[in-house]
């Protein structure tokens, strides 16, 4: 009997989980899930484990359970309080090799990127980064199903399945939003399993000298249900003080198109798009975009994308629920005036 | 950091047409010449119609067919196409003397053909830097020119000799004080035209060529430019069609005019649409085109310096004449300073020997017959409407007269011109063009 | 004497990347090859402090012939020395079989010249997988900083360097033993118009070359497909998404048309979140 692993990153900072952790903790559910026949087959025993580092963290243990975990390793040390590479991929490649996950799953986000690559070396492992799909399929060739993690290539116009046969664990990196979150179970019940570091703060060798908090508007747009967007057709950075009018009728956020930020008129977190950040908001208008590739892949999977552009052309129209050809000068005052409007009947 | 000056034998600032040229004659014997271009690559700011003669580059370059130059297609038939409002008469040549090989002219694209060029330059030993533009002159007291100062930091470089192939926009040799003034808008002609892909095929079946070793240049004038002085051409390369025109930048500007609706009521235009049909836009560009002739010219050289090609208006606009004056001046002005080299001596009176050589051969020649050209069209607007206008319309008469009798045909024919102008006048026409053309 | 090692990698530039309307497949002629940007940055660091301490870069490519280009352009750059690690048998390689030969190149020019500090770019326009650098961090056991925007100071008596690094939500000054790796981002320096005498000097360069039979004795079995866990299994193309309707502003009126759009949005069920629901 072997024990089948599906593991994931539970990823916090300074106490904060990272929501990225649940949309894991649902897809190595479903994972699971998709081998739980064969592995019935073979008296193996499938189990769905997040991995937990850091300081007086053991609530977000807990947390983890509410969200499927069967079980979270926990190590909690003062040297884990901070992030830092070397603590960190050593302590979990550690408890890797201890016990041999099948699968393990990392977010990718700042902190996830730095950590993955670390951990896939030091495994000796395949890693696929940002991936938008993934199963456990049959492959050609293996006895048992193995992880074909799908990511897009060249600015999402081909679409390649990766496949880890030899090395374990088949390691995967999946950007925020790409999937929704696991369902939340308050009655759920797991193991909490502690373990060691054995990286002392000499072996940690970086120390975090200071934390700056960076002043201006250090928006997280990921998790917003309504996002406004801007594009080349904005103009120059005068032209976002329409797009933010909009997102605050609707009460959601700015984005924008990476030649915005590019060329200075608004700040790199607002960036959606294959070098920023993916999104699903219930809610997309991408205003002035003429939406290449590079930009659909971080919106195309929200859930109702509204277009406005002055060229009937633009191929942000192919992605769009609704498309509006114009002036987005003119259309969204026009907009704005409609929801103002509206909100006033309702109350 | 080394603090050694960078030397070279002579300097040729440009590698365009001119300036590999003048490269190409000087490093194949023996000089180190650093051949310095603002571009990414060589020929990435330039643009023509186009047609390049090969008399120009069979004379620096005599095996040039071995090397392969990227030609699209001969120029087997060339010719005028007149436009009047709806109509185009065609006057073209084929055969004869067009069935040279190799031809005379091969049509091809300045972005492969320069580099091309460019390439023989440095495969003559020509130390090609590119991505560097010239913006000013080391001097000596006296004024003698002993090198250039380039853009980037810590970037002079010194040569007793510098040969200027800067293109159309000279500011270089504005700061030798070779010329005293900036371009002059009714001295410039701004050329744009649209590059269209086709299929070979189609462009064979379209133009009557027989296959892709046949080409068309022609000259359109008429409707093309609105009734003000202008030329258009189309040019027939393996795959695509360039069709385009050029016209005075002084008039464009007076009337507010914008190219690119010039452009595309000439694709319009039903004689000139169907060629052109189906055809996918690959690229819109334009380029200035020096047309004032010898009346605009700098002064050619200075102590330890030349000028040549476009930088020196070395164009002849009817003949559409630029890239073999190019050629040959940078030539020249490579010879001068090959015995500038024997005769250690770069001075002015060295460099006045560049002029001798111009003199010797057509440059200079044409462009002094040809003085009056530019000022020709400008002052004789009836070239582009009236004219084009009649033809199509008298002729169109010959060819529909059929059971009328002759004697109305041709006063209907005499009326179509005398309606638009009498008859005094006509014989004024062509009496003045005659005399633009054969410079009296 | 201060020493940088900076790895570059060539790739397409991908902001021009180009889709044939007919087959809907990429169109790679005519794409520009270029420099990494987030490479290049890093480089222009590299020689920005190689200028103030005195010092010397070695650039490192694993790649193609073509990729010869690029060690040039890293000459132009500033560096010193450039080396190409090319051959058949490498190719094919991911991210594991990658850092593995980097790491070893680097083990070899340490062993002659020692390291103080290696830079990465984040990750390559193509790949975006960001692994490379941190897998050669813990190939060769030494600390790594991602996401550096800037370096802060570089002590070479106490062997220490002191980096900004850039993360979501705020940014860390981190000082770190050297020799460290950093894997920078674009603000880590910018990109000087290059001297004529750097440029002119990277146009007579020639980059060594370096291949499996020397001067590195890979291991057959950690380079190129065989070295690499990870195998393309498949590749499509991703489905079509369905347009949805696309109203003309020049047809009817700006009115009509925020009208449709709402109607749209209630019969989609998301009326209420733009009504302010968003939040």
């Amino acid at each position: 009997m072997t024990a089948r692993r599906f593991w994931v990153f539970i990823e916090q900072e300074q106490g904060k989980v990272h929501p990225v952790a649940w949309e894991l903790l649902g897809v190595a559910r479903r994972l699971a899930s998709q081998v739980a026949e064969e592995a019935q087959a073979s008296g193996d025993e499938v189990s769905v484990e997040g991995v937990l580092l850091g300081h007086q963290v053991r609530d977000i243990a807990a947390e983890a359970i509410k969200y499927g975990a069967d079980r979270v390793y926990l190590i909690d040390d003062p040297v884990l309080a901070q992030y830092r590479n070397c603590p960190y991929y050593m302590s979990i490649a550690a408890v890797a090799e201890k016990y041999q996950p099948e699968v393990f799953l990392i977010g990718a986000t700042t902190l996830g990127r730095d950590l993955a690559g670390a951990v896939a070396t030091a495994l000796r492992t395949g890693l696929t980064a940002d991936c938008t799909k993934l199963e456990m399929g049959e492959v050609k060739g293996a006895k048992q199903r193995l992880l074909q993690a799908t990511r897009p290539a060249f600015g999402g116009n081909i679409m390649a399945t990766i496949v880890c046969r030899k090395h374990r664990p088949q390691m995967s990196s999946v950007r925020p939003r790409v999937f929704p979150a696991a369902p939340y179970n308050p009655d759920a019940v797991g193991e909490i399993i502690a373990e060691e570091t054995g990286v002392t703060e000499e072996g940690a060798r970086s120390c975090i000298l200071e934390f700056v908090h960076a002043q201006e508007d250090t928006v997280d747009i990921e998790y917003s249900d309504v996002i406004v967007a801007g594009g080349r057709g904005v103009g120059g950075p005068e032209g976002f003080a329409v797009i933010k009018a909009l997102a605050d009728a609707m009460g959601g956020v700015v984005g924008a198109s990476r030649p915005c930020v590019d060329a200075g008129w608004i700040k790199y977190p607002h960036q959606v798009g294959q070098t920023g950040k993916t999104v699903r908001p219930k809610v997309y208008v991408a205003a002035g975009i003429s939406g290449a590739l590079q930009h659909k892949v971080g919106m195309q999977n929200s859930d109702f994308i509204i277009a406005i552009n002055s060229d009937p052309n633009a191929p942000i129209f192919e992605v769009a629920d609704v498309g509006i050809v114009g002036d987005l000068f003119e259309v969204i005052p026009a907009m704005i005036k409609e929801i103002e409007a509206r909100k006033e009947a309702r109350v | 950091m080394n603090n050694e000056r960078i030397e070279f034998d002579a300097i040729v600032v440009g590698a365009g047409l001119a300036g590999s040229a003048a490269a190409m004659v000087m490093a194949r014997k023996g000089l180190n010449v650093a051949l310095i271009e603002r571009g990414q690559k060589p020929g990435g700011k330039n643009y023509f119609g186009g047609a390049i003669y090969t008399h120009a580059i069979a004379e620096v370059l005599p095996d040039y067919m071995d090397r392969r130059p990227p030609f699209e297609r001969p120029v087997t038939e060339a010719g005028f196409w007149f436009l009047s409002r709806d109509g185009i008469t065609r006057m073209t040549v084929q055969g004869g003397k067009l069935n040279a090989e190799p031809a005379d002219a091969y049509i091809t694209l300045r972005a492969n053909f320069d580099m091309w060029w460019a390439e023989q330059a440095q495969a003559a030993g020509a130390f090609l830097i590119p991505k560097t533009a010239v913006v000013d002159f080391i001097r000596e007291e006296n004024g003698q020119v002993i090198g250039v100062l380039t853009d980037r930091p810590q970037g002079e470089v010194y040569a007793p000799v510098v040969i200027i192939c800067e293109g159309v926009n000279n500011l270089l040799a504005q700061k030798l004080d070779l010329i005293s003034h900036d371009l002059e808008p009714a001295h410039i002609a701004l050329a744009f035209k649209k590059v269209i892909s086709l299929p070979m095929e189609t462009i064979n079946a379209r133009f009557g060529l027989s296959d892709d070793e046949h080409g068309l240049a022609v000259s359109v004038l008429g409707d093309v430019s609105l009734g003000l002085p202008g030329m258009g051409f189309v040019y027939t390369n393996k795959t695509s069609v360039s069709v385009g025109l050029g016209m005075m930048l002084d008039k464009l500007a007076e009337y507010r005019l914008r190219p690119y609706d010039i452009l595309d009521r000439y694709l319009d235009h039903p004689a000139i649409a169907p060629l052109v049909k189906g055809g996918q836009l690959l690229e819109y560009g334009a380029h200035l085109i020096p047309e004032g002739g010898y009346r605009a010219m700098p002064r050619l050289y200075t102590g330890g310096a030349m000028v040549a090609g476009d930088a020196a208006a070395m164009v002849n606009a009817l003949h559409w004449e630029g890239t073999n004056m190019a050629i040959i001046a940078g030539q020249q002005a490579a010879e001068t300073a090959l015995e500038a080299h024997s005769r250690g001596d770069f001075s002015e009176k060295v460099m006045a020997r560049y002029e001798d050589r111009l003199k010797d051969g057509f440059i200079l020649q044409d462009l002094k017959q040809y003085r009056g050209f530019a000022n020709f069209l400008e002052t004789h607007p009836q070239f582009m409407d009236v004219y084009p206008n009649f033809l199509n319309d008298a002729l169109g008469q010959f060819f529909s007269a059929y059971g009328k009798p002759k004697k109305e045909l041709f006063r209907g024919m005499l009326g179509a011109l005398t309606d638009r102008r009498t008859l005094f006048k006509a014989a004024g026409d062509i009496v003045s063009m005659a005399r633009s053309v054969m410079g009296w | 004497m201060f020493h940088a090692v900076v790895a570059v990698k060539q790739v397409p530039d991908t902001t021009n990347i180009r889709i044939d309307p007919d087959t809907g497949n990429l169109v790679r002629e005519g794409v520009p090859a270029i420099m990494n940007p987030y490479d290049a940055h890093a480089l222009a660091a590299a020689v920005e402090w190689k200028r103030r301490l005195n010092g010397r870069v070695t650039v490192i490519s694993m790649g193609p012939p073509s990729f010869t280009t690029t060690i040039r352009e890293a000459i132009e750059m500033g560096a010193d020395r450039g080396i190409l690690i090319s051959d058949r048998k490498l190719a094919g390689a991911d991210t594991l079989a990658t850092s593995y030969v980097l790491a070893e190149v680097i083990r070899a020019i340490h062993n002659e010249d020692p390291i103080d500090l290696l830079l990465f770019g984040k990750q390559a326009i193509d790949g975006d997988t960001a692994q490379v650098g941190p897998g050669v961090g813990v190939r060769l056991d030494m600390p790594v900083v991602t996401y550096a925007v800037g370096i802060r100071a570089i002590d070479l008596d106490d062997d220490t360097v002191v980096v900004e690094r850039r993360t979501e939500r705020w940014t860390e000054i981190i000082e770190t033993p050297l020799p460290a790796l950093l894997t920078c981002e674009k603000d880590i320096a910018e990109i000087p118009f290059a001297p004529l005498p750097d440029l002119i000097k990277s146009l007579r360069y020639e980059p060594e070359i370096w291949t499996i039979e020397g001067p590195v004795a890979f291991e057959q079995d950690m380079i190129g497909v065989r070295g690499s866990p990870t195998i393309v299994y498949q590749m499509g193309t991703p489905p079509l998404p369905e347009a949805g309707e696309v109203i003309n502003t020049r047809e009817t009126s700006i009115d009509a048309a925020v009208t449709f759009v709402f109607q749209k949005a209630e019969a989609a069920g998301v009326l209420g979140t733009m009504l302010g629901g968003g939040k």
